[in-house]
């Protein structure tokens, strides 16, 4: 591993993850706080308004049953679209920049000038990528600890269940990476890499969120990575979904390496 | 026999239906100043990247040190220091933390002659990228370029950004280094440049090769410029020029031209005329680098 190259991609990557970790902190920490507290109080009227109801199912990907629990509202808290947001930025910022964001700002002359291989370049961008990943879930988590303080000791799911979403969450972003790895090597402009794979997880989230209540998305829902991640399940019964694991680390490693593949190959100019 | 660092054969590469050059045959010696001359589009850039395994050539090779560009490209690049022609770097890191990336990349310690390089071009090392003026981050570049003294410089427009002093202050690192043996690539489409530092150049236009020879071959054959101012106008106008001068203007007193011929030539033929004064300039490489870049003109 090319020491240079690290330190190369986490000068570049500090500022962001720094803001979009304390962000995660931040947004973890006020929704594992406000909805089992606040919400759980208004759970039966929630209930009975059935759009509401529907909206909650889709947002999780699951049935919420009859009864709103604190754990259903700490498995909304890692599913909000705030923390998605949050974690697809990441993902997205990070790993459009090689090679699109490298040749957009004109960076990669200097870049593949150093006497290294494109696959280390694309290497050690990867490692930092899921390095600073980490260290945003882990200020999610962090938040999340802090958020649930307030419930009684016995509303509190365990850390070990926690894990298990934050493992899954980890998948899923590594999914997305991967995704933005390979847009970023087929692309010169950053901004079309950013806009080519925020459209491909829109479409993702809306699929999803319509296989709740419209038939024709059910069918086509294993396209959506996030049929691949559904934290009310794991809430309640704290299974790893191996299966779900497998499907998103497997889509990661594909486009990831279809991704290396391309940009060793091609041709790289600035002009 | 000297060696050559950098060997093109029929190299081509193309943009889609665009050609960027076309079966360029090149070859620079070992510890040469070499000029890459072309305007704007012509080529230049192009060769640049295929020589930096940046992009793939369509036909032909192209080696460096011996070994194919494209396939041994990180190898390769370890003897090599390249400054861009559009110089970008990394907008939130000083000029330190830069040289310190490099230096871990190249597996070497290059903060002792960063800061000599530094010093040399008085270029203040903390300071972030983003907030550093033009002239500076082109120092930098050229620092980042020679700092690991590298067998081979290639240089796109180095001298852009720089101030007459600076230019000076590289130029005569430029020489220094060639004289331990160091080979210099200098693109520019600037003839001045080209024309204080190189020992031979090689003009590219519309991707293909038009000239490579020696600086002073090339001053053997460009014109000299002449000015001649008669005794009196009336003169001036009922000389007939002789073949060997090219007069470009007639004006009152005095002829301005190019001398087509010899210096001796000239200077016995003034001898019997009724010339007040006679001025004969340097060859005039100007014009013919302008040819060059204008007309089709042949290999040498």
């Amino acid at each position: 591993m090319n020491r240079g190259l690290l330190l190369k991609s986490l000068i570049d990557a500090r500022a962001v993850t720094v803001l979009l970790a304390t962000a995660m902190l931040l947004a973890e920490g006020v929704l594992s706080y406000v909805l089992p507290t606040v919400m759980t109080d208004f759970s039966s009227q929630i209930l009975q308004v059935p759009f509401i109801r529907t909206m909650i199912s889709a947002l999780l990907g699951a049935d919420i049953g009859d009864s709103l629990v604190p754990a259903t509202f700490i498995a909304i808290a890692w599913v909000h679209p705030v923390v998605l947001a949050i974690v697809w930025t990441h993902a997205i910022v990070f790993c459009t920049r090689v090679p699109a964001g490298e040749i957009d700002r004109g960076t990669i002359d200097l870049l593949l000038s150093l006497p290294v291989s494109r696959w280390q370049v694309y290497v050690a961008e990867t490692v930092v990528f899921l390095g600073t990943g980490l260290a945003v879930l882990a200020m999610g988590m962090l938040g999340h600890r802090l958020g649930i303080l307030s419930l009684a000791p016995r509303d509190r799911p365990g850390l070990g269940r926690m894990l298990v979403i934050v493992a899954n969450l980890y998948c899923l972003y590594m999914a997305v990476g991967g995704l933005a790895f390979l847009v970023s090597a087929i692309s010169d402009r950053r901004g079309r890499a950013i806009a080519a794979v925020f459209g491909i997880l829109l479409a993702s989230f809306l699929l999803n969120f319509l296989a709740q209540f419209w038939p024709p998305a059910q069918a086509v829902r294993f396209l959506s990575l996030l049929n691949y991640y559904q934290p009310l399940p794991l809430v309640r019964t704290g299974d790893l979904p191996v299966w779900d694991i497998f499907i998103l680390t497997g889509f990661a490693a594909v486009t990831w390496t279809a991704g290396g593949v391309w940009f060793a190959r091609r041709d790289v100019c600035t002009v | 026999m000297s060696v050559s660092v950098i060997v093109t054969e029929q190299l081509t590469h193309r943009y889609g239906v665009r050609t960027g050059i076309e079966r360029l045959d090149l070859q620079v010696a070992e510890g040469s100043l070499f000029g890459f001359l072309g305007p704007n589009g012509a080529g230049k850039t192009t060769t640049i990247r295929v020589l930096l395994g940046f992009l793939r050539p369509n036909g032909g090779r192209a080696s460096l040190f011996g070994r194919d560009c494209w396939r041994a490209g990180a190898r390769i690049r370890q003897d090599v220091g390249y400054l861009p022609g559009d110089l970008r770097l990394y907008p939130s890191a000083t000029g330190r933390e830069l040289v310190r990336i490099f230096g871990l990349v190249r597996h070497r310690d290059l903060a002792a002659p960063g800061r000599d390089l530094a010093d040399r071009f008085a270029l203040d090392m903390s300071v972030p990228v983003r907030k550093m003026s033009r002239g500076m981050r082109q120092k930098l570049g050229l620092i980042l370029a020679m700092a690991h003294e590298p067998r081979l410089l290639v240089l796109d427009e180095p001298t852009a950004s720089l101030d007459p002093l600076m230019q000076d202050e590289l130029i005569q690192y430029l020489r220094g280094n060639a004289a331990q043996g160091h080979t210099i690539f200098f693109s520019s489409h600037t003839l001045s440049e080209v024309e204080r530092l190189c020992d031979r150049v090689a003009i590219v236009r519309e991707g293909r090769l038009v000239a490579n020879e020696p600086l002073e071959s090339l001053r053997a054959r460009a014109r000299r410029r002449f000015t001649i101012r008669w005794t009196s106008e009336q003169v001036s106008r009922d000389v007939v020029p002789p073949g060997f001068l090219r007069l470009d203007e007639r004006r009152e007193h005095t002829w301005h031209g190019s001398l087509k011929g010899e210096v001796p030539e000239l200077v016995r033929w003034a001898a019997t005329q009724p010339i007040e004064d006679l001025a004969i300039g340097h060859p005039d490489l100007e014009s013919l680098f302008r040819e060059y870049y204008t007309r089709e003109a042949s290999v040498t």
